[in-house]
């Protein structure tokens, strides 16, 4: 086998004679630790584009505050945050922290690295306009937001704030590992960083980008990679069938959810809006994904701000809630109203699979309802969303990217939200949005999350399905690794070699 | 030189139609890029984010100005910044597009070397097995997915044999598979069109004088007719050319290479105009140079062809 293999080998590379000129690459020496993930930072400038987010997920930087596994916003590299007025704030810097070069974490520096990318990134004036960064002292920055926000630690967990420190033309990061070389979109080579808690103890990481998830899970298979990262719920069975192989699934915040246009004139009546959403069975949607759980209301249980239950499958209230409505059964069991039937459109878009396959199932708890329904597949979601032009349609949202409630509830669901796809107009509602907008304290934040996902299942301007699970497959060596965070956090502190 | 210069501005004035084409379509499909990206990032698309993007990526300017800002930068070396990595796109392009070139080039090469052998041991033997073969290889790369064969030879090369490292070893060891699945889809196709012009020789006068003359069928058959076939197969795979940059996408994806033809991919689905923009430049470039050469290879196979000779083929 070995000398077929030198035979191919040499076919290959009199095959490639002619590509000196790609980029070339040593793989002789094996890593302790291999890395398969189906997107790969372009860059290691948090300035360019969303690189930020997955320097971050590579464990390569870290922002002053993070969203921890219980989804609380907590401190990492700052001690704590201080709301000085409307628009100012303090922040006080972790003592005994470092960079990858030994350089303690300063308050210049991280006021030079977050001006910075405030000025160049777009994606880092999103939430609060520019956010201007000043060194108070050696340990502690004051910073000035364009507008009011009650939750800059929030803010400041969000992907774009990663900190760093330039050293001539490098960037220098925090996290747990440090970059020892990169080829661009293809495979980055990561040392553990020397002034990093227990940097003994962790292994050296060689992460490689596998774009397509069966080639990720076929990577796995054939001991290419200890860690496979979002692998397809097609591969699974394969996987678990080695013995030498650990598939954990866990949940992730992409919370899958139906809009209910409230300015057609049918769905603009509560009752139909509530009839349709008591009519889904959650289960069953579960059941054709294949994975995940009944979602609970806006957000994954995990956190603080979730909602206690998820709504329960009631037909026959259903059916009621219609015949209140006006919209009664005909003899071939279509419901109709002033003679005309009871008919909507369903919308969907492939770039996420999962609700594609949601969308017989939906049409058929539908019908059994007595409401006919046309299923639509889109590849420009948002521009159908923000035209009105359809009745109900599937929708995938990371709900808390940065563990705070408010992002998504009044982007989406206020009445003057940029986001606001159902056209839902409830003053209830914004009042608490109001309150959730100016109340810093985390517990009443929490409970005000919770009675605002109250309101929004009393009128059912979208109904919330399924969070949905991913899937990590692990060699026996990383068979400790607990997955959580969605994608914002992959290599931690916490990745070790199983003893 | 008159004639030079009669194509040199030819050529640039082709190319300019293109670009401008290119630009009010790229401008009328639907999807908005900064919208797009907002969703990606999970940042939430605020009018004000979405003004910040549009600002940043120059959108916010009119059409014509966005065009001519786009021209004169891009004849100077500054095609703009990728809005979905945020970095150059001429660096993006230069550091991606020797992949792709390299799996579509060698791929192609293979195909037409081993489909001109194909297609010629088929036309020598009729109904033997090469014909068989080759007939079976052009339905076969019709009726199968390029995604499914290429899980194929992952799996066999990779799992079941662990003979080739594809997504982990060197260099020559990755391109081995994308290329051959490359390969593969052409060379059925180009051994059935050289089985064909190979076949037309054999119902020539001056075959069957070669006949007369003691030599073999095949060896006439190679003698007469290579040249016949090597115009067919040149005619049949100049368009095919144009598919070496930006057409290996599924082998791209399969074999994750980091190529040009994936990253456009990705580029249609964020509607990323510069860097589709610039695709479409370099692509419109090398499909001009292309048929140049190509013109350039039949004269040479066939003087009568060159613009002094005879119109016309074979006769």
């Amino acid at each position: 086998m070995s000398r077929l293999r030198s035979i191919l080998a040499g076919a290959a590379f009199a095959l490639a004679a002619g590509t000196a000129f790609l980029p070339g690459s040593v793989y002789a020496d094996q890593p302790s630790i291999s890395v398969g993930k189906t997107f790969l930072a372009g860059s290691i400038d948090p300035a360019e584009g969303s690189a930020g987010w997955a320097l971050v997920t590579h464990g390569i930087a870290e922002q002053l505050f993070h969203v921890d596994r219980e989804g609380l916003v907590v401190p990492n590299l700052a001690r704590s945050a201080e709301r000085v007025n409307e628009t100012t704030w303090n922040i006080a810097l972790a003592p005994g922290r470092f960079f990858s070069d030994g350089s303690p974490v300063d308050a210049d520096a991280v006021a030079a690295a977050l001006n910075r990318t405030g000025e160049l990134n777009p994606a880092a004036r999103a939430s609060a306009g520019r956010l201007t960064f000043e060194a108070a002292a050696s340990d502690e920055l004051t910073v000035t937001t364009e507008r009011p926000t009650p939750i800059l630690p929030s803010i400041l967990a969000e992907w774009a704030f990663p900190v760093y420190r330039e050293a001539g033309d490098t960037l220098i990061f925090t996290g747990p590992y440090a970059v020892a070389s990169f080829e661009e979109g293809v495979r980055f080579d990561l040392v553990p960083n020397a002034h990093y808690a227990d940097a003994k103890r962790r292994p050296e990481i060689t992460l490689r980008r596998i774009a397509d998830g069966q080639a990720l899970a076929l990577a796995l298979r054939a001991g290419e990679i200890d860690l496979a990262f979002n692998l397809p719920v097609e591969a699974l069975g394969m996987l678990r069938a080695d013995a030498d192989l650990t598939v954990k699934s866990f949940p992730v915040a992409y919370q899958y959810m139906m809009w209910m246009n409230t300015r057609s004139e049918v769905l603009s009546d509560t009752r139909v809006r509530r009839a349709i959403d008591l009519a889904i069975d959650r289960e069953e949607l579960v059941a054709a994904g294949r994975a995940g759980e009944a979602a609970r209301g806006a957000f994954p249980r995990e956190f603080p701000f979730a909602a206690e239950a998820s709504v329960a499958r009631d037909v026959a209230l259903a059916g009621q809630l219609l015949d209140k409505a006006g919209w009664l059964r005909a003899a071939d069991g279509r419901r109709m109203k002033d003679g005309a039937p009871l008919s909507l459109t369903l919308d969907a878009y492939p770039q996420r699979p999962d609700l594609v396959t949601y969308q017989p199932v939906i049409r058929a708890a539908l019908e059994a309802i007595g409401i006919s329904v046309t299923t639509r597949v889109t590849a420009t979601p948002t521009d159908v969303a923000r035209s009105g032009e359809y009745d109900l349609f599937l929708w995938a949202q990371h709900t808390a990217p940065a563990g705070d409630p408010s992002f998504f509830l009044s982007l989406f669901l206020g009445s003057e939200g940029d986001n606001n796809y159902s056209g839902w107009q409830n003053a209830e509602f914004d009042a608490l949005i109001a309150r959730l907008g100016e109340e810093g304290d985390a517990e009443i934040r929490a409970d005000l999350a919770r009675e605002a996902q109250a309101v929004i299942a009393s009128e059912a301007p979208v109904a919330f399905l399924v969070t949905p699970e991913w899937h990590v497959g692990l060699s026996s060596r990383l068979a400790g690794y607990e997955p959580w965070g969605s994608d914002y956090y992959i290599i931690r502190p916490d990745l070790m070699i199983a003893e | 030189m008159a004639s030079v210069a009669r194509n040199v501005s030819g050529f640039g004035l082709s190319w300019l139609v293109v670009m401008l084409a290119a630009f009010l379509l790229l401008r009328l499909m639907p999807g908005d890029p900064a919208f797009i990206f907002a969703d990606a990032g999970g940042l939430g698309a605020t009018a004000s984010l979405i003004a910040d993007l549009r600002a940043a990526w120059g959108l916010d300017r009119s059409i014509p100005t966005q065009f001519l800002n786009w021209l004169a930068g891009f004849v100077t070396g500054d095609w703009g910044v990728s809005f979905s990595t945020g970095r150059p796109v001429f660096d993006e392009i230069v550091r991606r597009l020797p992949w792709s070139f390299a799996i579509g080039s060698l791929g192609l090469a293979i195909a037409i070397i081993g489909g001109f052998v194909l297609g010629f041991a088929a036309a020598a033997r009729p109904s033997g097995v090469a014909d068989r073969f080759s007939r079976l290889a052009a339905i076969g790369a019709q009726a199968v997915p390029a995604f499914a064969v290429g899980f194929v030879l992952l799996w066999l090369m990779a799992i079941e044999w662990r003979i080739v490292r594809p997504l982990s070893g060197s260099v020559p060891e990755r391109l081995l598979l994308p290329t051959l699945l490359v390969a593969l889809f052409s060379l059925g196709a180009i051994a059935r069109v050289a089985r064909v012009a190979f076949g037309e020789v054999t119902e020539r006068a001056y075959y069957y004088t070669a006949l007369a003359k003691g030599i073999g069928r095949s060896r006439a058959l190679w003698l007469h007719g290579r040249r016949h076939a090597a115009l067919t197969v040149l005619a049949t795979v100049t368009p095919e050319l144009a598919w070496i940059i930006g057409g290996t996408a599924i082998a791209e994806v399969v074999f994750s290479i980091p190529g040009l033809s994936e990253f456009v991919v990705t580029a249609v689905a964020a509607r990323d105009y510069a860097v589709l923009q610039a695709f479409v430049a370099i692509v419109a470039v090398w499909l001009l140079l292309v048929q140049r050469l190509a013109a350039m290879a039949r004269a040479r196979l066939d003087p009568r062809l060159s613009d002094g000779g005879l119109a016309g083929g074979m006769r």
